[in-house]
């Protein structure tokens, strides 16, 4: 409709050197038509009818009934809801730092221009490639007590015991998911530094070495204040991806032992499919959303600040 | 003289010796996982519950995993045509749907550019798991629920965030000379962005397709809750029955063949095309 | 505009993927995978001998149920479920499905359905479910292993003293084979069918009579937990066990256990996949002696207001036929008309008949809340088996589960 509104204005002033503006305008439009389409119908309706869902008790099969904000008040004194949240940001944590403790060396080791460096960069990468699901089931088996290869080999270096499941304790299983995520994602992020590193120009690492700073101390001074727009790029990334995680927990653990693996995604997800509570699941996924736009925004403004730098 | 040559020769060589088997022992953790997989999932039958130890058919190469795979759900071809007609039909659409809309960003002026781009890159900060009850009830609406070209748009909706960041960033980087240039040859539009700036933007495009193929390849749980029939399940939910195991019992050997059934497609193609690949990530990260 | 034509393509391609599939005498019918083969031979031999044709879908268990619930959201479910029956009372509350009373009790042998697929059924005086497959949780035992630790292989234990000794001596056997074997990672389905018969059979129950308060902390739950207790710290369990989610449900069929409890169904997948097994099967012992068992199985519910319900009824007379039942029994499910029942395994593995004669001690929970409390992966039974068998704090384990199911209770009233 707009895009009709927009064209059949008349033209007021023909410019016969530079397009008109509003042609431009609409033009612009039309080219992003498709797109906005596609995001209309498959997410900004699913997201109103979900706010929608949100405001009744809404059970999967049979009638539905308007209750205000009453989901909204359940949530705040659902401890589940409290421990899952716990559990995600935990989760997030650890896995963010992980992921950046392996990847900067990674990117810092394949940055240089060596023979054989490009397959090392390709193997690393490997991983990211395959799907969480796929690599879930692989690490599963991987890591079985029974049939998988971690168990003898690690039994071989003498590690651990060869009858250890490592899925039976909360430390151990969260450490298997931990090694697999990182093992998936750790070349994605290394790539993405890797980008910032090589945007970094060779010249001001030379003259902090003539200023005689050591391989640290330009590290510290250096690359890392540079590095500040690629950090908080990939940043943005993994911690999104980390505050919705569900796959792994879900293929690996089935929320873990007793229930220590319960992501927020996963919570909202046994509300809404298993126990069919969708008002319930819907109310949960819209603070979900709002957690996300609010540290979207924090790390958005981070990015800013890099801006401003050199 | 000779001695500090030498010994700097020394150092280099110690120093190469590090650095390649620092090089060999990541490129071994990264990559030993499918390779034990993969032979794993060619021993036989009986040897499928036993620990891959060593990781490969110690009695003669067999398929038991394959036949076993097989054997679940419409067969494991049937699936995998599913999965590949879906995955690259997102890539396909996905690249002509962001490549429009990164181009329209990038070099057009409109009403509330900046929030209509937001808009899509918030599309990343939904968990979709949570919406999906609505975008049953709405393909179902459109009469496209069931089908494997619903579950394709759904696709491509998920990819557009990604996918357009990257094609603005991407059309961002091509220097307005060039088009300029182009445009005084009398080149317009629609072809201009064919004709010359395709071209220049091919990286991006390949990481676009290569990024949405192996995001709806694997992509699990829309497939299962948007699919009701047998025969159009795509491999992932394949995999989940496999996993959930048969009469009681989980079979390794089938688990080992489903892994390599869906991840060396992705192997395959990323190695194909890496180049592109990388170059395209690299130059949308840099923005 | 543009876009309306090619949503109005992409559903015209749609609509022909999808009308190669449906005709008018064609039933869609969905059930579980992994539940064996006995109702997919069924289906087989209908449309061999029928002009309608049954279109099974499988899909996976643990999916099935919030599949199917999605579905009817968007008004696209199929025309009958094979409904794992404990679902069936919440489904019927819920108005989903197709009221059958009046075809049901018109049937000859209304009165030999298995009762408690009948009863979960039933809701308000109406039967929207009757029974298709029928399981009962039975104790098994591998004789060559008996024989093996000394043990009398055709003496079946009587009392979980007995189990649990055997189990060591089982153990003693050598460094893979075990003694004893349950699905212990959270899996409520599993332990709800094999564990829980162990309090049933001495008269402890988790929900009082009127469904309304949880009675999981009893003297004899607490025993039955002893028992597994003891026998995970004697190490005869294998360490998969503690992270089980129902995947490896039977993993007597390796050969390397010793005992286990497990579904009738599986007396059937025993004799036919690992004819090398040799086992033994009886009724599961109480904590205090007494036998109990968990009637399982799968409810025939048709979706309602589904125009093929006519269809549907057709092809649940041709299940309760002889020759019907013969077939599902064949491939491990037990008949379902007890007045037919001999005949039909006259021919069978005398083993199946335990799994007959568990029906009469069976018991099977009735609320609506079976999902919720039991079922789930993440509900309180799953966690409350996993932490009091496996878990340093038993008191914990009792009290957390003994609370989170009264306020699920308390929630849903």
């Amino acid at each position: 409709m707009t895009l009709a509104d927009t064209v059949s204005l008349p033209v007021r002033r023909p410019r016969p050197k530079r397009r008109s503006p509003r042609r431009s305008q609409w033009k612009g439009l039309l080219y992003i038509a498709p797109a906005m389409a596609l995001v209309i119908v498959f997410f900004i309706l699913p997201v109103l009818f979900t706010f929608w869902m949100s405001l009744h008790k809404w059970p999967m099969l049979g009638g539905t009934r308007f209750i205000g904000l009453g989901n909204y008040i359940r949530m705040m004194s659902d401890s589940r809801f409290y421990s899952a949240l716990g559990f995600t940001a935990y989760y997030t944590v650890i896995i963010t730092i992980a992921i950046f403790a392996l990847a900067f060396p990674l990117a810092m080791f394949v940055e240089r221009q060596r023979r054989m460096v490009g397959v090392y960069r390709t193997a690393i990468f490997m991983p990211v490639v395959v799907g969480l699901a796929s690599a879930s089931l692989l690490w599963v088996w991987f890591a079985n007590v029974d049939s998988g290869f971690l168990n003898p080999m690690l039994a071989w270096l003498g590690l651990i015991d060869l009858k250890t499941n490592f899925f039976a304790s909360f430390d151990s299983a969260f450490f298997i998911i931990c090694l697999m995520v990182v093992w998936k994602v750790a070349g994605f992020t290394m790539i993405i530094l890797l980008t910032g590193l090589q945007a970094i120009p060779t010249e001001l690492g030379e003259a902090a070495r003539i200023d005689g700073a050591n391989r640290w101390k330009r590290f510290i001074y250096v690359t890392l204040p540079l590095m500040r727009k690629t950090m908080a790029l990939s940043l943005i990334l993994s911690v999104t991806g980390s505050i919705l995680a569900f796959d792994q927990f879900y293929i690996m653990t089935a929320g873990g032992p007793q229930n220590k693996m319960i992501s927020v995604v996963y919570y909202i997800f046994n509300q809404s499919f298993v126990s069919f509570n969708l008002g319930y699941g819907a109310a949960m996924s819209l603070v979900l959303l709002f957690i996300l736009v609010l540290i979207s925004i924090f790390q958005l403004w981070l990015l800013r600040v890099g801006e401003d730098r050199p | 003289m000779t001695t500090k040559k030498e010994a700097r020769a020394r150092r280099a060589l110690f120093s190469a010796g590090g650095y390649h088997g620092t090089g060999l022992l990541l490129a071994i953790f990264f990559l030993a996982p499918f390779a034990i997989t993969i032979l794993s999932s060619f021993r036989h039958g009986t040897e499928a519950r036993l620990p891959p130890i060593p990781p490969w058919p110690t009695t003669g190469v067999s398929l038991d995993a394959y036949r076993s795979l097989d054997s679940f759900g419409a067969g494991v071809w049937q699936h995998t045509l599913n999965s590949a007609a879906v995955a690259i039909g997102t890539a396909l659409l996905t690249v002509i749907v962001s490549l429009l809309a990164g181009y329209g960003f990038s070099r057009y002026r409109f009403l509330f550019k900046n929030a209509l781009f937001v808009l899509i890159i918030a599309t990343l900060m939904i968990p979709f798991q949570s919406i999906l009850t609505p975008l049953f009830i709405i393909l179902a609406r459109l009469g496209l629920n069931n089908s494997l070209i619903g579950l394709t748009l759904v696709y491509v909706t998920l990819q557009l965030p990604f996918s357009v960041f990257m094609m603005r960033n991407a059309f961002d980087a091509v220097p307005k000379e060039i088009e300029e240039a182009a445009r005084i040859d009398g080149a317009r539009d629609f072809r201009l962005l064919v004709r010359v700036l395709l071209p220049l933007v091919l990286p991006g495009i390949v990481t676009v397709a290569i990024f949405a193929f192996l995001n709806s390849w694997n992509e699990f749980l829309a497939a299962l809750v948007l699919l009701s029939d047998n025969s159009k399940f795509t491999l992932p939910i394949l995999i989940s029955a496999v996993r959930a195991g048969r009469l009681g019992a989980i079979d390794w050997g089938a688990v080992q063949a489903g892994v390599t059934v869906m991840s060396v497609p992705c192997l395959f193609v990323f190695l194909l095309l890496q180049r592109y690949y990388m170059r395209g990530l690299m130059a949308g990260a840099v923005k | 505009m543009k876009i309306n034509k090619l949503l109005a393509a992409a559903s015209l391609v749609t609509f022909c993927f999808a009308s190669g599939a449906a005709s008018a005498d064609t039933l869609q019918m969905w059930v579980r995978s992994g539940i064996g083969a006995s109702f997919t031979k069924l289906v087989e031999a209908y449309n061999a001998s029928h002009d309608d044709k049954i279109q099974l879908t499988e899909v996976p268990f643990s999916e099935l149920v919030q599949k199917y619930a999605t579905a009817i959201a968007g008004g696209q479910a199929p025309d009958a479920l094979s409904l794992d029956l404990i679902y069936n009372p919440a489904f019927a509350a819920a108005g989903q499905l197709e009221d059958l009373t009046d075809w049901a009790k018109a049937l000859p042998y209304f009165a030999s359905l298995s009762p408690s697929h009948v009863k979960l059924g039933t809701y308000e005086d109406k039967i929207y479910g009757l029974p298709l497959s029928v399981e009962t949780s039975v104790f098994a035992w591998n004789k060559d292993l008996y024989q093996k630790a000394g043990l009398d292989p055709d003496k079946a234990p009587t009392t979980w003293e007995e189990i649990s000794e055997n189990a060591k001596k089982i153990r003693a056997l050598g460094d893979d084979t075990y003694g004893f074997y349950f699905s212990g990672g959270g899996c409520g389905g599993c332990m709800i069918f094999t564990f829980m018969p162990l309090t049933w059979g001495a008269g402890a129950d988790f929900l009082s009579e009127d469904g309304k308060t949880a009675t999981l902390d009893t003297p004899e739950m607490r025993k039955a937990v002893g028992y597994y207790r003891d026998m995970v710290k004697a190490g005869v369990v294998p360490p998969g066990a503690a992270s089980d989610t129902g995947t490896n449900f039977l993993s007597i069929t390796n050969g390397k256990i010793g005992q286990q409890n497990l579904g009738a169904f599986a007396i059937g997948t025993l004799v036919t996949e690992h004819p090398d097994i040799h086992f033994g099967v009886s009724l599961i012992p109480s904590v205090d002696g007494k036998t109990s068992s968990f009637a399982g199985g799968d409810n025939f519910v048709v979706t309602k207001g589904s125009p093929r319900a006519g269809l549907a009824k057709n092809f649940l007379e041709y299940a309760y036929s002889l020759e019907g039942q013969k077939v599902m029994a064949k491939y491990g499910s037990l008949p379902t008309r007890s007045d037919i029942a001999a005949e039909v395994l006259k021919d069978l593995d005398p083993r199946m008949q335990v799994g007959v004669d568990a029906i009469a001690v069976a018991k099977t929970p009735y609320t609506l809340q079976f999902n919720d409390l039991i079922n789930s992966a993440n509900g309180p039974w799953a966690s409350f088996t996993n932490a009091a068998i496996f878990g340093d704090d038993v008191d914990a384990a009792f009290a957390n589960a003994q609370e989170e199911m009264q306020s699920i209770i308390d929630n849903a009233q």
